[in-house]
Protein backbone atom coordinates (compact mmCIF):
# COMPACT_ATOMS: atom_id res chain seq x y z
CA UNK A 1 0.00 0.00 0.00
CA UNK A 2 1.27 3.25 -0.50
CA UNK A 3 1.42 6.02 2.51
CA UNK A 4 1.83 8.92 0.49
CA UNK A 5 0.40 9.47 -3.08
CA UNK A 6 0.77 12.83 -4.81
CA UNK A 7 -0.43 13.38 -8.59
CA UNK A 8 0.14 16.34 -11.00
CA UNK A 9 1.33 19.00 -7.98
CA UNK A 10 1.67 22.27 -9.60
CA UNK A 11 2.87 25.60 -7.10
CA UNK A 12 4.19 29.03 -8.00
CA UNK A 13 5.18 31.66 -6.08
CA UNK A 14 4.57 34.45 -8.43
CA UNK A 15 6.38 33.61 -11.94
CA UNK A 16 8.69 31.10 -10.08
CA UNK A 17 6.69 27.43 -10.93
CA UNK A 18 8.47 25.44 -7.76
CA UNK A 19 6.53 22.21 -9.07
CA UNK A 20 5.22 21.09 -12.73
CA UNK A 21 3.35 18.66 -12.37
CA UNK A 22 4.93 16.03 -10.04
CA UNK A 23 3.68 12.90 -9.57
CA UNK A 24 5.31 10.47 -6.71
CA UNK A 25 4.21 7.42 -4.74
CA UNK A 26 5.89 5.82 -1.35
CA UNK A 27 5.50 2.78 -0.12
CA UNK A 28 4.43 1.54 3.05
CA UNK A 29 7.33 1.48 5.44
CA UNK A 30 10.40 1.99 3.25
CA UNK A 31 12.89 4.56 3.81
CA UNK A 32 12.25 7.15 1.23
CA UNK A 33 15.19 9.47 -0.14
CA UNK A 34 14.05 12.93 -1.47
CA UNK A 35 16.64 14.65 -3.02
CA UNK A 36 17.07 18.00 -5.08
CA UNK A 37 19.20 20.60 -5.40
CA UNK A 38 18.24 23.67 -2.71
CA UNK A 39 15.07 25.45 -4.46
CA UNK A 40 14.51 22.79 -6.39
CA UNK A 41 10.60 22.28 -4.24
CA UNK A 42 11.45 19.32 -2.01
CA UNK A 43 9.96 21.72 1.70
CA UNK A 44 7.08 23.11 -0.85
CA UNK A 45 5.78 19.44 -1.81
CA UNK A 46 6.20 18.67 2.00
CA UNK A 47 4.52 21.38 3.32
CA UNK A 48 1.82 20.87 0.67
CA UNK A 49 1.63 17.12 1.84
CA UNK A 50 1.09 18.92 5.84
CA UNK A 51 -1.31 20.89 4.13
CA UNK A 52 0.31 24.58 4.93
CA UNK A 53 0.51 25.60 2.01
CA UNK A 54 -1.84 25.48 -0.72
CA UNK A 55 -1.33 23.78 -4.12
CA UNK A 56 -2.17 25.22 -7.66
CA UNK A 57 -3.70 22.10 -9.15
CA UNK A 58 -2.87 17.77 -8.46
CA UNK A 59 -3.61 16.31 -5.38
CA UNK A 60 -1.96 14.83 -2.58
CA UNK A 61 -2.96 11.52 -0.69
CA UNK A 62 -1.99 10.33 2.70
CA UNK A 63 -3.12 6.68 3.99
CA UNK A 64 -5.70 6.96 1.21
CA UNK A 65 -7.32 10.38 2.58
CA UNK A 66 -6.82 13.36 0.51
CA UNK A 67 -5.32 16.65 2.44
CA UNK A 68 -7.10 19.38 2.21
CA UNK A 69 -5.08 22.56 2.63
CA UNK A 70 -5.81 24.68 5.75
CA UNK A 71 -7.08 21.40 7.39
CA UNK A 72 -5.14 18.76 9.82
CA UNK A 73 -7.17 15.53 9.82
CA UNK A 74 -4.56 13.96 7.79
CA UNK A 75 -2.22 15.22 10.16
CA UNK A 76 -3.34 12.50 12.45
CA UNK A 77 -1.09 9.59 10.17
CA UNK A 78 2.29 11.92 9.96
CA UNK A 79 5.09 13.03 11.96
CA UNK A 80 6.69 15.91 10.51
CA UNK A 81 10.55 17.07 11.79
CA UNK A 82 10.97 20.61 9.80
CA UNK A 83 14.93 21.58 8.55
CA UNK A 84 14.76 23.97 11.95
CA UNK A 85 12.51 22.56 13.92
CA UNK A 86 11.16 25.60 17.01
CA UNK A 87 10.37 24.82 20.17
CA UNK A 88 9.32 27.06 23.09
CA UNK A 89 12.33 27.91 25.22
CA UNK A 90 10.53 28.06 28.33
CA UNK A 91 9.87 24.44 28.70
CA UNK A 92 11.32 21.19 29.41
CA UNK A 93 11.61 18.60 27.06
CA UNK A 94 9.12 16.52 28.81
CA UNK A 95 6.77 19.81 28.82
CA UNK A 96 7.43 20.31 24.88
CA UNK A 97 6.46 16.27 24.43
CA UNK A 98 3.53 16.41 26.78
CA UNK A 99 1.65 19.20 24.97
CA UNK A 100 2.35 17.36 22.12
CA UNK A 101 1.02 14.02 23.39
CA UNK A 102 -2.15 16.18 24.51
CA UNK A 103 -3.09 17.99 21.21
CA UNK A 104 -1.99 14.11 19.82
CA UNK A 105 -4.88 12.97 21.93
CA UNK A 106 -3.00 10.52 23.80
CA UNK A 107 -3.28 9.93 27.21
CA UNK A 108 -1.53 11.19 30.09
CA UNK A 109 -0.26 7.75 31.43
CA UNK A 110 0.45 6.99 27.76
CA UNK A 111 2.45 10.35 26.91
CA UNK A 112 4.56 9.96 30.05
CA UNK A 113 5.48 6.13 28.69
CA UNK A 114 5.78 7.55 24.89
CA UNK A 115 7.90 10.22 26.41
CA UNK A 116 10.20 8.38 28.26
CA UNK A 117 11.05 5.91 25.51
CA UNK A 118 11.42 8.29 22.83
CA UNK A 119 13.56 11.02 24.78
CA UNK A 120 15.59 7.67 25.37
CA UNK A 121 16.09 6.72 21.59
CA UNK A 122 16.98 10.06 20.82
CA UNK A 123 20.24 10.09 23.58
CA UNK A 124 17.71 13.36 25.72
CA UNK A 125 16.51 11.02 28.80
CA UNK A 126 17.49 12.95 31.95
CA UNK A 127 18.23 16.13 30.15
CA UNK A 128 15.84 18.25 32.56
CA UNK A 129 16.54 21.52 31.43
CA UNK A 130 15.03 24.33 29.48
CA UNK A 131 15.13 23.96 25.54
CA UNK A 132 16.22 27.29 25.40
CA UNK A 133 19.96 26.22 26.41
CA UNK A 134 19.46 23.61 23.83
CA UNK A 135 22.35 23.15 20.85
CA UNK A 136 20.97 22.68 17.26
CA UNK A 137 21.56 18.86 17.31
CA UNK A 138 20.01 18.10 20.36
CA UNK A 139 17.03 20.02 18.77
CA UNK A 140 16.75 18.35 15.82
CA UNK A 141 16.59 14.77 18.09
CA UNK A 142 13.59 16.67 20.19
CA UNK A 143 12.15 17.23 17.15
CA UNK A 144 12.45 13.96 15.98
CA UNK A 145 10.94 12.49 19.31
CA UNK A 146 7.48 14.96 18.89
CA UNK A 147 7.67 13.48 15.22
CA UNK A 148 7.62 10.04 16.58
CA UNK A 149 5.02 10.39 19.43
CA UNK A 150 1.95 9.55 17.76
CA UNK A 151 3.46 6.47 16.35
CA UNK A 152 2.76 7.82 12.85
CA UNK A 153 2.46 5.83 9.47
CA UNK A 154 4.29 8.24 7.95
CA UNK A 155 7.23 9.98 9.04
CA UNK A 156 8.30 13.49 7.00
CA UNK A 157 11.97 14.96 7.91
CA UNK A 158 12.86 17.86 5.89
CA UNK A 159 16.85 18.23 5.56
CA UNK A 160 17.47 16.69 9.19
CA UNK A 161 21.22 16.84 9.04
CA UNK A 162 21.95 19.93 6.94
CA UNK A 163 23.18 21.71 9.54
CA UNK A 164 24.88 19.23 12.05
CA UNK A 165 28.05 18.22 13.05
CA UNK A 166 29.56 14.72 11.44
CA UNK A 167 28.55 13.09 15.17
CA UNK A 168 25.19 15.14 14.67
CA UNK A 169 24.57 13.69 11.15
CA UNK A 170 25.32 10.17 12.09
CA UNK A 171 23.28 9.67 15.35
CA UNK A 172 20.07 11.44 13.42
CA UNK A 173 20.59 9.47 10.35
CA UNK A 174 21.40 6.19 13.16
CA UNK A 175 17.60 7.25 14.84
CA UNK A 176 16.13 7.04 11.22
CA UNK A 177 17.56 3.88 10.25
CA UNK A 178 15.96 2.07 13.33
CA UNK A 179 12.68 3.24 12.13
CA UNK A 180 13.29 1.03 9.11
CA UNK A 181 10.03 -1.36 9.15
CA UNK A 182 8.35 0.59 11.90
CA UNK A 183 7.07 3.83 10.17
CA UNK A 184 7.49 4.77 6.63
CA UNK A 185 10.38 7.37 6.32
CA UNK A 186 10.51 10.62 3.49
CA UNK A 187 13.94 11.90 4.08
CA UNK A 188 15.15 15.34 2.26
CA UNK A 189 17.97 16.24 1.72
CA UNK A 190 20.75 17.35 -0.61
CA UNK A 191 23.59 15.06 1.43
CA UNK A 192 23.45 12.24 -1.37
CA UNK A 193 25.98 10.07 1.17
CA UNK A 194 22.89 10.54 3.94
CA UNK A 195 20.59 8.75 1.23
CA UNK A 196 23.18 6.52 0.07
CA UNK A 197 23.62 4.85 3.56
CA UNK A 198 20.31 4.82 4.93
CA UNK A 199 17.64 5.15 2.27
CA UNK A 200 15.96 2.36 0.30
CA UNK A 201 14.17 4.18 -2.34
CA UNK A 202 14.85 7.43 -4.24
CA UNK A 203 13.30 10.30 -5.67
CA UNK A 204 14.81 13.19 -7.34
CA UNK A 205 13.20 16.23 -7.97
CA UNK A 206 14.84 18.94 -10.16
CA UNK A 207 13.18 22.00 -11.71
CA UNK A 208 9.69 20.89 -9.85
CA UNK A 209 9.71 17.66 -11.18
CA UNK A 210 10.73 13.84 -10.58
CA UNK A 211 13.79 13.43 -13.03
CA UNK A 212 14.69 9.91 -10.94
CA UNK A 213 12.72 7.47 -9.24
CA UNK A 214 13.28 3.80 -7.71
CA UNK A 215 15.29 2.00 -5.21
CA UNK A 216 18.97 2.46 -5.54
CA UNK A 217 19.65 -0.79 -7.39
CA UNK A 218 16.92 -0.10 -9.79
CA UNK A 219 18.22 3.46 -10.84
CA UNK A 220 21.61 2.50 -10.96
CA UNK A 221 20.50 -0.68 -13.66
CA UNK A 222 18.62 1.81 -15.83
CA UNK A 223 21.38 4.37 -15.89
CA UNK A 224 24.37 1.88 -15.80
CA UNK A 225 27.10 2.69 -18.85
CA UNK A 226 29.49 -0.18 -19.11
CA UNK A 227 32.70 1.27 -17.58
CA UNK A 228 35.48 -0.17 -15.76
CA UNK A 229 38.46 0.55 -14.36
CA UNK A 230 41.89 -1.22 -15.37
CA UNK A 231 44.87 -0.91 -13.29
CA UNK A 232 48.27 -2.00 -15.10
CA UNK A 233 51.34 -2.64 -13.43
CA UNK A 234 53.26 0.41 -15.70
CA UNK A 235 52.24 3.63 -17.27
CA UNK A 236 53.76 1.94 -20.55
CA UNK A 237 51.20 -0.78 -20.19
CA UNK A 238 48.37 1.52 -19.95
CA UNK A 239 49.16 3.64 -23.09
CA UNK A 240 50.14 0.43 -25.35
CA UNK A 241 46.32 -0.52 -24.15
CA UNK A 242 44.68 2.65 -24.65
CA UNK A 243 45.90 2.41 -27.76
CA UNK A 244 44.91 -0.69 -29.21
CA UNK A 245 42.70 -0.57 -32.74
CA UNK A 246 39.43 -2.36 -31.18
CA UNK A 247 38.86 0.60 -28.30
CA UNK A 248 39.54 3.50 -31.05
CA UNK A 249 35.78 3.37 -32.26
CA UNK A 250 32.51 5.33 -31.69
CA UNK A 251 30.85 4.80 -28.28
CA UNK A 252 34.50 4.04 -26.45
CA UNK A 253 35.83 6.65 -24.21
CA UNK A 254 39.03 6.22 -22.66
CA UNK A 255 40.52 8.06 -20.01
CA UNK A 256 43.90 7.36 -18.36
CA UNK A 257 45.55 8.81 -15.36
CA UNK A 258 49.02 6.70 -14.77
CA UNK A 259 48.89 3.59 -15.16
CA UNK A 260 45.35 3.51 -14.58
CA UNK A 261 42.64 3.40 -17.48
CA UNK A 262 39.18 3.83 -17.43
CA UNK A 263 36.91 2.81 -20.11
CA UNK A 264 33.19 4.05 -20.18
CA UNK A 265 31.22 1.92 -23.49
CA UNK A 266 27.95 2.93 -24.53
CA UNK A 267 27.83 0.20 -27.22
CA UNK A 268 26.55 -2.89 -25.12
CA UNK A 269 28.73 -4.89 -27.25
CA UNK A 270 31.95 -4.52 -26.05
CA UNK A 271 31.45 -6.11 -22.49
CA UNK A 272 33.68 -6.86 -19.82
CA UNK A 273 34.51 -10.26 -21.94
CA UNK A 274 35.06 -8.38 -25.07
CA UNK A 275 37.93 -6.27 -22.69
CA UNK A 276 39.51 -9.48 -20.94
CA UNK A 277 39.80 -11.11 -24.30
CA UNK A 278 41.52 -7.96 -26.02
CA UNK A 279 43.73 -8.55 -22.89
CA UNK A 280 44.59 -11.95 -23.17
CA UNK A 281 45.46 -11.84 -27.13
CA UNK A 282 47.84 -8.76 -26.25
CA UNK A 283 49.24 -10.96 -23.22
CA UNK A 284 48.87 -8.13 -20.95
CA UNK A 285 48.21 -9.37 -17.36
CA UNK A 286 46.10 -6.23 -15.45
CA UNK A 287 46.72 -5.59 -11.56
CA UNK A 288 43.11 -4.76 -11.36
CA UNK A 289 40.04 -5.12 -13.04
CA UNK A 290 36.74 -3.55 -11.93
CA UNK A 291 33.52 -2.88 -13.46
CA UNK A 292 32.05 0.11 -12.13
CA UNK A 293 28.63 1.12 -10.90
CA UNK A 294 27.36 4.31 -11.36
CA UNK A 295 27.51 6.34 -7.60
CA UNK A 296 24.26 8.24 -7.06
CA UNK A 297 26.32 11.31 -6.57
CA UNK A 298 27.42 10.85 -10.32
CA UNK A 299 23.77 10.00 -11.35
CA UNK A 300 22.17 12.92 -9.47
CA UNK A 301 25.28 15.22 -11.57
CA UNK A 302 24.01 13.46 -14.96
CA UNK A 303 20.16 14.00 -14.09
CA UNK A 304 20.42 17.71 -12.92
CA UNK A 305 22.74 18.93 -15.92
CA UNK B 1 -8.57 17.33 26.93
CA UNK B 2 -9.71 19.80 23.69
CA UNK B 3 -7.04 21.66 21.55
CA UNK B 4 -8.58 24.30 22.70
CA UNK B 5 -8.12 23.87 26.82
CA UNK B 6 -4.84 22.40 25.86
CA UNK B 7 -3.80 25.25 23.97
CA UNK B 8 -5.47 28.15 26.62
CA UNK B 9 -3.31 26.47 29.21
CA UNK B 10 -0.06 26.73 26.98
CA UNK B 11 -0.93 30.38 26.61
CA UNK B 12 -1.25 30.73 30.59
CA UNK B 13 1.77 28.98 31.33
CA UNK B 14 3.58 30.92 28.06
CA UNK B 15 3.10 34.49 29.94
CA UNK B 16 3.72 33.37 33.19
CA UNK B 17 7.07 31.73 32.31
CA UNK B 18 7.30 34.88 29.84
CA UNK B 19 7.40 37.47 33.04
CA UNK B 20 4.70 38.55 30.59
CA UNK B 21 1.98 37.99 33.31
CA UNK B 22 4.28 39.30 36.13
CA UNK B 23 4.81 42.65 34.28
CA UNK B 24 1.04 43.62 33.90
CA UNK B 25 -0.13 42.43 38.20
CA UNK B 26 2.90 44.64 38.43
CA UNK B 27 1.72 47.55 36.69
CA UNK B 28 -2.09 47.51 37.36
CA UNK B 29 -1.23 46.66 41.54
CA UNK B 30 0.90 49.98 41.57
CA UNK B 31 -1.71 52.00 39.65
CA UNK B 32 -4.52 49.89 42.55
CA UNK B 33 -2.59 50.79 45.15
CA UNK B 34 -1.58 54.63 43.81
CA UNK B 35 -5.13 56.00 42.67
CA UNK B 36 -6.53 56.39 46.17
CA UNK B 37 -2.54 57.90 47.12
CA UNK B 38 -2.69 60.42 44.16
CA UNK B 39 -6.03 61.82 44.52
CA UNK B 40 -5.37 62.02 48.49
CA UNK B 41 -2.26 63.35 48.07
CA UNK B 42 -2.43 65.58 45.22
CA UNK B 43 -4.03 68.71 47.44
CA UNK B 44 -1.41 68.37 49.43
CA UNK B 45 1.67 68.16 47.08
CA UNK B 46 -0.23 71.19 45.19
CA UNK B 47 -0.48 73.54 48.18
CA UNK B 48 3.33 72.39 48.90
CA UNK B 49 4.71 73.68 45.58
CA UNK B 50 2.57 77.00 46.15
CA UNK B 51 4.98 80.19 45.83
CA UNK B 52 5.02 81.78 49.70
CA UNK B 53 1.47 84.47 50.08
CA UNK B 54 -0.46 82.70 47.19
CA UNK B 55 -3.43 81.08 48.72
CA UNK B 56 -6.09 78.62 46.10
CA UNK B 57 -9.04 76.95 47.97
CA UNK B 58 -8.24 73.50 46.39
CA UNK B 59 -11.30 70.95 47.32
CA UNK B 60 -11.04 68.24 49.80
CA UNK B 61 -10.55 65.08 47.37
CA UNK B 62 -13.18 62.60 47.41
CA UNK B 63 -13.80 58.91 46.38
CA UNK B 64 -14.77 60.25 43.20
CA UNK B 65 -11.14 61.54 42.65
CA UNK B 66 -9.44 58.31 43.48
CA UNK B 67 -11.50 56.35 40.74
CA UNK B 68 -11.04 59.48 38.68
CA UNK B 69 -7.08 58.10 38.73
CA UNK B 70 -8.78 54.39 38.43
CA UNK B 71 -9.78 55.60 35.19
CA UNK B 72 -7.16 57.45 33.93
CA UNK B 73 -4.50 55.13 34.78
CA UNK B 74 -6.00 52.31 33.49
CA UNK B 75 -7.08 53.66 30.36
CA UNK B 76 -4.22 55.32 29.28
CA UNK B 77 -0.98 53.51 30.23
CA UNK B 78 -2.95 50.33 31.04
CA UNK B 79 -4.11 49.35 27.78
CA UNK B 80 -0.94 50.46 26.13
CA UNK B 81 1.03 48.63 28.61
CA UNK B 82 -1.54 45.53 27.77
CA UNK B 83 -1.30 46.32 23.93
CA UNK B 84 2.51 46.28 23.87
CA UNK B 85 2.52 42.68 26.29
CA UNK B 86 0.83 40.87 23.58
CA UNK B 87 1.37 42.37 20.39
CA UNK B 88 3.63 39.69 19.56
CA UNK B 89 0.72 37.54 20.59
CA UNK B 90 0.76 35.78 16.74
CA UNK B 91 3.43 37.72 15.43
CA UNK B 92 6.14 35.91 17.60
CA UNK B 93 4.94 31.89 16.97
CA UNK B 94 4.74 32.90 13.49
CA UNK B 95 7.79 34.31 12.79
CA UNK B 96 9.70 31.67 14.42
CA UNK B 97 7.77 28.73 13.43
CA UNK B 98 7.10 27.42 16.71
CA UNK B 99 3.58 26.88 15.79
CA UNK B 100 4.41 24.37 13.03
CA UNK B 101 4.75 21.53 14.87
CA UNK B 102 1.75 21.78 16.53
CA UNK B 103 -0.22 22.40 13.56
CA UNK B 104 1.44 19.01 11.80
CA UNK B 105 0.12 17.33 14.93
CA UNK B 106 -3.47 18.19 14.46
CA UNK B 107 -4.06 21.38 16.45
CA UNK B 108 -6.88 23.51 14.39
CA UNK B 109 -6.03 26.89 13.67
CA UNK B 110 -9.67 28.09 15.05
CA UNK B 111 -8.52 26.41 18.24
CA UNK B 112 -4.79 28.58 18.20
CA UNK B 113 -6.97 32.09 17.28
CA UNK B 114 -9.47 31.50 19.86
CA UNK B 115 -7.26 30.20 22.58
CA UNK B 116 -5.28 32.78 22.46
CA UNK B 117 -7.35 34.88 22.64
CA UNK B 118 -9.45 33.50 25.84
CA UNK B 119 -5.45 33.52 27.76
CA UNK B 120 -5.30 37.47 26.85
CA UNK B 121 -8.89 38.24 28.24
CA UNK B 122 -7.82 36.20 31.34
CA UNK B 123 -4.92 38.17 32.24
CA UNK B 124 -6.82 41.33 31.34
CA UNK B 125 -9.94 40.78 33.32
CA UNK B 126 -7.24 39.58 36.11
CA UNK B 127 -5.44 42.57 35.95
CA UNK B 128 -8.44 44.61 36.22
CA UNK B 129 -9.60 42.82 38.86
CA UNK B 130 -6.79 42.91 41.12
CA UNK B 131 -6.60 46.64 40.33
CA UNK B 132 -10.12 47.59 40.80
CA UNK B 133 -9.84 45.52 44.22
CA UNK B 134 -6.97 47.76 45.70
CA UNK B 135 -8.21 50.79 44.57
CA UNK B 136 -11.68 49.89 45.73
CA UNK B 137 -9.75 48.50 49.59
CA UNK B 138 -8.06 52.08 49.50
CA UNK B 139 -10.35 54.22 48.78
CA UNK B 140 -12.86 52.91 51.17
CA UNK B 141 -10.37 53.47 53.29
CA UNK B 142 -8.98 56.95 52.85
CA UNK B 143 -12.51 58.41 51.88
CA UNK B 144 -15.00 56.62 53.55
CA UNK B 145 -17.58 59.17 51.75
CA UNK B 146 -20.41 57.33 50.56
CA UNK B 147 -21.65 54.76 48.08
CA UNK B 148 -20.58 55.47 44.49
CA UNK B 149 -23.60 55.57 41.49
CA UNK B 150 -22.96 53.00 38.84
CA UNK B 151 -18.91 52.12 39.43
CA UNK B 152 -19.77 48.55 38.29
CA UNK B 153 -21.31 49.38 35.08
CA UNK B 154 -18.36 51.76 34.91
CA UNK B 155 -15.43 49.06 35.16
CA UNK B 156 -17.62 46.69 32.88
CA UNK B 157 -17.63 49.53 30.36
CA UNK B 158 -13.99 49.84 30.76
CA UNK B 159 -13.09 45.76 30.45
CA UNK B 160 -15.37 45.37 27.46
CA UNK B 161 -13.20 48.29 25.86
CA UNK B 162 -10.24 46.30 26.78
CA UNK B 163 -11.95 43.17 25.42
CA UNK B 164 -12.72 44.81 22.36
CA UNK B 165 -9.35 46.39 21.87
CA UNK B 166 -7.66 42.55 22.07
CA UNK B 167 -10.24 41.37 19.56
CA UNK B 168 -8.77 43.52 17.39
CA UNK B 169 -4.85 43.00 18.09
CA UNK B 170 -5.63 39.66 17.56
CA UNK B 171 -7.30 40.37 13.69
CA UNK B 172 -4.63 42.91 12.94
CA UNK B 173 -1.91 40.10 13.96
CA UNK B 174 -3.22 37.60 11.61
CA UNK B 175 -3.09 39.95 8.83
CA UNK B 176 0.02 41.06 8.84
CA UNK B 177 3.04 39.86 9.24
CA UNK B 178 5.76 40.83 12.38
CA UNK B 179 5.30 41.27 15.83
CA UNK B 180 4.32 45.24 15.60
CA UNK B 181 2.56 45.03 12.42
CA UNK B 182 -0.42 44.34 14.48
CA UNK B 183 0.05 46.82 16.81
CA UNK B 184 0.36 49.66 14.11
CA UNK B 185 -2.96 48.07 12.60
CA UNK B 186 -4.66 48.36 15.66
CA UNK B 187 -3.25 52.16 16.41
CA UNK B 188 -4.97 52.70 12.52
CA UNK B 189 -8.15 51.66 13.33
CA UNK B 190 -8.65 53.34 16.94
CA UNK B 191 -8.01 56.56 14.88
CA UNK B 192 -10.32 55.70 12.46
CA UNK B 193 -12.91 54.91 15.31
CA UNK B 194 -11.52 58.69 16.83
CA UNK B 195 -12.23 60.54 13.31
CA UNK B 196 -16.18 58.53 13.15
CA UNK B 197 -16.52 60.16 16.57
CA UNK B 198 -16.12 63.69 15.46
CA UNK B 199 -19.95 63.14 14.14
CA UNK B 200 -22.06 63.30 17.86
CA UNK B 201 -24.59 61.11 15.71
CA UNK B 202 -21.67 58.24 16.37
CA UNK B 203 -21.70 58.27 20.13
CA UNK B 204 -24.24 56.11 20.56
CA UNK B 205 -22.61 53.44 18.62
CA UNK B 206 -18.93 53.82 18.86
CA UNK B 207 -17.23 51.66 21.51
CA UNK B 208 -14.69 54.48 22.47
CA UNK B 209 -17.71 55.37 24.17
CA UNK B 210 -17.50 52.62 26.68
CA UNK B 211 -14.42 54.63 27.77
CA UNK B 212 -15.65 57.73 27.75
CA UNK B 213 -18.22 58.39 30.43
CA UNK B 214 -16.61 56.17 33.13
CA UNK B 215 -16.46 59.18 35.72
CA UNK B 216 -20.04 60.41 34.43
CA UNK B 217 -21.89 56.31 35.16
CA UNK B 218 -19.60 56.59 38.71
CA UNK B 219 -21.09 60.06 39.85
CA UNK B 220 -24.66 59.24 38.35
CA UNK B 221 -25.14 61.86 36.35
CA UNK B 222 -25.30 59.07 33.07
CA UNK B 223 -27.57 56.23 32.99
CA UNK B 224 -26.14 53.02 32.16
CA UNK B 225 -28.71 52.66 29.48
CA UNK B 226 -27.03 55.77 27.40
CA UNK B 227 -24.23 52.48 26.41
CA UNK B 228 -26.24 49.81 26.07
CA UNK B 229 -25.97 50.39 22.00
CA UNK B 230 -22.33 50.72 22.23
CA UNK B 231 -21.76 47.58 24.54
CA UNK B 232 -23.92 46.12 21.92
CA UNK B 233 -22.30 47.09 19.08
CA UNK B 234 -18.67 46.28 20.22
CA UNK B 235 -20.19 42.93 21.55
CA UNK B 236 -20.60 41.87 18.25
CA UNK B 237 -17.64 43.91 16.63
CA UNK B 238 -15.47 41.57 18.99
CA UNK B 239 -17.47 38.42 17.70
CA UNK B 240 -17.11 39.69 13.96
CA UNK B 241 -13.14 40.15 14.34
CA UNK B 242 -12.79 36.88 15.83
CA UNK B 243 -14.85 35.52 13.06
CA UNK B 244 -12.70 37.44 10.88
CA UNK B 245 -9.21 36.61 13.09
CA UNK B 246 -10.26 32.45 12.42
CA UNK B 247 -11.14 32.75 9.10
CA UNK B 248 -7.68 34.93 7.58
CA UNK B 249 -5.52 32.53 10.34
CA UNK B 250 -7.14 29.24 8.38
CA UNK B 251 -6.25 30.53 5.04
CA UNK B 252 -2.83 31.64 6.03
CA UNK B 253 0.23 30.19 4.47
CA UNK B 254 2.66 28.74 6.81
Amino acid sequence: MNVLEIADLHMSFGNNKVLRGLNMEIPENSVFGFVGRNGAGKTTTMKIVLGLLKAQCGFVKVCGEEVRYGATRTNRHIGYLPDVPEFYGYMKPMEYLRLCGEITGLSSALIKDRSRELLELVGLDGVNRKISGFSRGMKQRLGIAQALLNEPRLLICDEPTSALDPIGRRQILDILSAMRGKTTVVFSTHILSDVESICDRIAVLEQGELVLSGTLAEIQKQHRRNSYHIRFASDGEAEEFSQTEELKREGVELEREGCSLTISVSDVSVGAQELIDLLSRKSMAPERFEVLEPTLESLFTEVVQ
Amino acid sequence: MSHFLVFVKKELVEYARTYKLLILLVVFIIFGIMNPLVAKLTPELLTSFMPEGMFVTIPEPTALDSWAQFFKNTQQMGLIVLLLVFSGVLGTELTKGTLINLLTKGLSRQAVVLAKYTAMVLVWTLSVVVSAMLTWIYTVYLFPDGPMGYLFVAIFCMWLFGVFLLALLLASATMVRGNYGGLLLTGLALVILMVVNIFPEAHTYNPLSLGAKNMSLVSGTVDPSSLYAAMVVSTLAICGLLFLSVLVFQKKEL
